[in-house]
């Protein structure tokens, strides 16, 4: 037996219907639930700030750069390079932008990602090859 | 001299068809492109070389082949018949899946969803060429481009198709570059391509831990079947963020899903003996894995286009291209083509997250197949 018929006497049509309703109605449950999961644990654990991870130090390093301050260095590329150069200089002269970036979220650096991408896009981290990237000189 | 004859008669020059011949260049290919151009080499080597092993031509009876009782192909094929081998490959991606982006954004587990249409398209399609329910349920799973999905759900409902399935699923997975970007093009204006998402928030650990058990009780209470590949990969991951059973998770993620690759990839390949690999039904699962391959593209394409018309942060419908679970090769293919369009435009934490998504959709669709086929 072949085309429709096949389908119909198989219960294609009804599987396929079924089977999507349910995958779809699935996921979008445990989607809704993970959407909820930062409030679910701040019922658990009441925390000043959802989302803040709990490993997280409490107290900033030195080098904390504030929201505010990030912001107006971010209109200003040059001056922040100088900047966070120097906060990066642990790193050394070549390292890669998954490095940089969790030196930046150590030293709670707001909005790290664009930050990085500020310097890529304004050519001042230059890639060297092989993920890794190094400042402008 | 007639044992001299007796001797040449047994060997595998003396013994060789056109078919024989045919699959070992189609093995050579395979070892080819993952040697050569290197297409996903951890599974086409070993496939590739399975399939070289398994087209030598030998004298039945001899306990040589794998489908002979006592071979000692034939042992190491029953990981692939009984499901052992995928269940152990999901522990190792799970002790390796970082949930991190898909937790941040939870709406594109959607497109992980809507991406395993596919499925059940060529369910339909498979149906409607005659093929037997339970071979159109195991055909159709391609369409998920999970190699260890369509080999579990393959060997449960249609274990004479183990072979055509798994070489056109693993070969539509290396096959991404060519498959996906030119639909991803059709379904998307170039102004959708240059969306940029919005930087992701940051996801705690215990996020990180309720994750695995949640997602594991809630997958598993809807489709009970999945236990065997969503149970091994949650475990895995379970493993992975807890930090306190690193030595475990290490293994699960070198060593283990090493060796379950090595003998999946190499008995897999060698089940693809030429009498019964070269039949006219292994032509239809070929196309049919490709229409399987491409519907499950174009409709988390088309499904992200979708969710654009009611969400006020756009998202880039590229990332449905990667609900498909080919991980990361779907993901890195999405990252490309939206790097093409804007340099500066990085997609690939958020099509990992879609990848991650659709590895869950696929084990629950196989779950759900398996549910509707059993008896």
């Amino acid at each position: 037996m072949y085309g429709l018929d096949a389908i119909s006497a198989n219960n294609g049509w009804a599987q396929a219907l079924a089977g999507g309703c349910i995958v779809l109605a699935g996921l979008a449950v445990l989607s809704f639930i993970i959407s909820i999961f930062p409030k679910i644990i701040s019922w658990f654990e009441p925390s000043p700030a959802v989302g803040v991870s709990e490993d997280e130090p409490k107290t900033a390093p030195q080098l904390k750069v504030d929201a505010a301050m990030s912001q107006s260095l971010l209109t200003d590329v040059n001056t922040a390079a100088l900047i966070y150069q120097s906060l990066a200089h642990p790193l050394g002269e070549k390292f890669s932008l998954k490095e940089l970036y969790q030196l930046f979220n150590q030293n709670q650096v707001p909005h790290p990602h664009l930050i990085i991408r500020g310097f890529r896009e304004e050519g001042i981290l230059v890639p060297i090859g092989d993920g890794i990237f190094s400042w402008k000189v | 001299m007639e044992m001299l004859l007796q001797f040449l008669s047994n060997t595998g020059y003396y013994l060789a068809e056109y078919r024989h011949v045919l699959m070992i260049l189609v093995g050579c290919l395979f070892v080819f492109l993952a040697v050569a151009k290197e297409y996903e080499p951890l599974l086409l080597l070993p496939i590739g070389f399975g399939i070289l092993l398994g087209n030598i031509p030998f004298f039945k009876g001899f306990g040589l082949g794998i489908y002979e009782p006592n071979s000692v192909l034939h042992y190491l094929y029953f990981g692939v018949t009984t499901g052992v081998y995928p269940s152990i490959i999901f522990l190792g991606l799970g002790a390796m899946t970082d949930f991190t982006s898909l937790l941040a954004q939870p709406k594109l587990m959607m497109l992980g969803a809507a991406a395993q249409m596919g499925i059940f398209f060529t369910l339909i399609s498979a149906l409607g060429l005659g093929f037997l329910p339970k071979e159109a349920a195991s055909i159709a799973i391609i369409g998920g481009a999970d190699g260890p999905t369509s080999i579990f759900l393959t060997a449960k409902l249609a274990p004479h198709l183990i072979g055509p399935v798994a070489i056109a699923a693993y070969s539509y997975m290396a096959l991404i570059p060519i498959i996906q970007p030119p639909i991803m093009r059709l379904l998307t204006t170039s102004k959708e391509r240059l969306i940029h998402m919005p930087e992701m928030r940051h996801v705690s650990r215990r996020e990180q831990l309720f994750f695995p058990v949640v997602a594991l009780l809630l997958c598993c209470f809807l489709a009970p079947a999945s236990i065997p590949l969503l149970g091994p990969f949650f475990f895995g991951n379970l493993m992975k963020v807890s930090g306190v059973v690193e030595r475990l998770a290490q293994t699960a993620r070198t060593a283990i899903i090493d060796t379950a690759t090595i003998f999946l990839g190499l008995t897999v390949g060698a089940s693809t003996q030429a009498d019964v690999f070269l039949t006219s039904k292994s032509v239809g699962i070929f196309a049919l894995g490709a229409i399987a391959f491409s519907i499950a593209t174009a409709s988390g394409v088309i499904f992200a286009k979708i969710m654009n018309l009611f969400l006020k942060e756009k998202i880039n419908p590229l990332l449905g291209a990667a609900g498909v679970s080919a991980v990361p090769g779907s993901a890195r293919e999405v990252h490309l083509v939206g790097q093409k369009e804007d340099p500066t435009n990085y997609l690939l934490m958020y099509a990992m997250a879609c990848n991650a998504s659709g590895v869950i959709g696929s084990a629950v669709c196989a779950g759900i197949l398996w549910s509707f086929n059993i008896g």
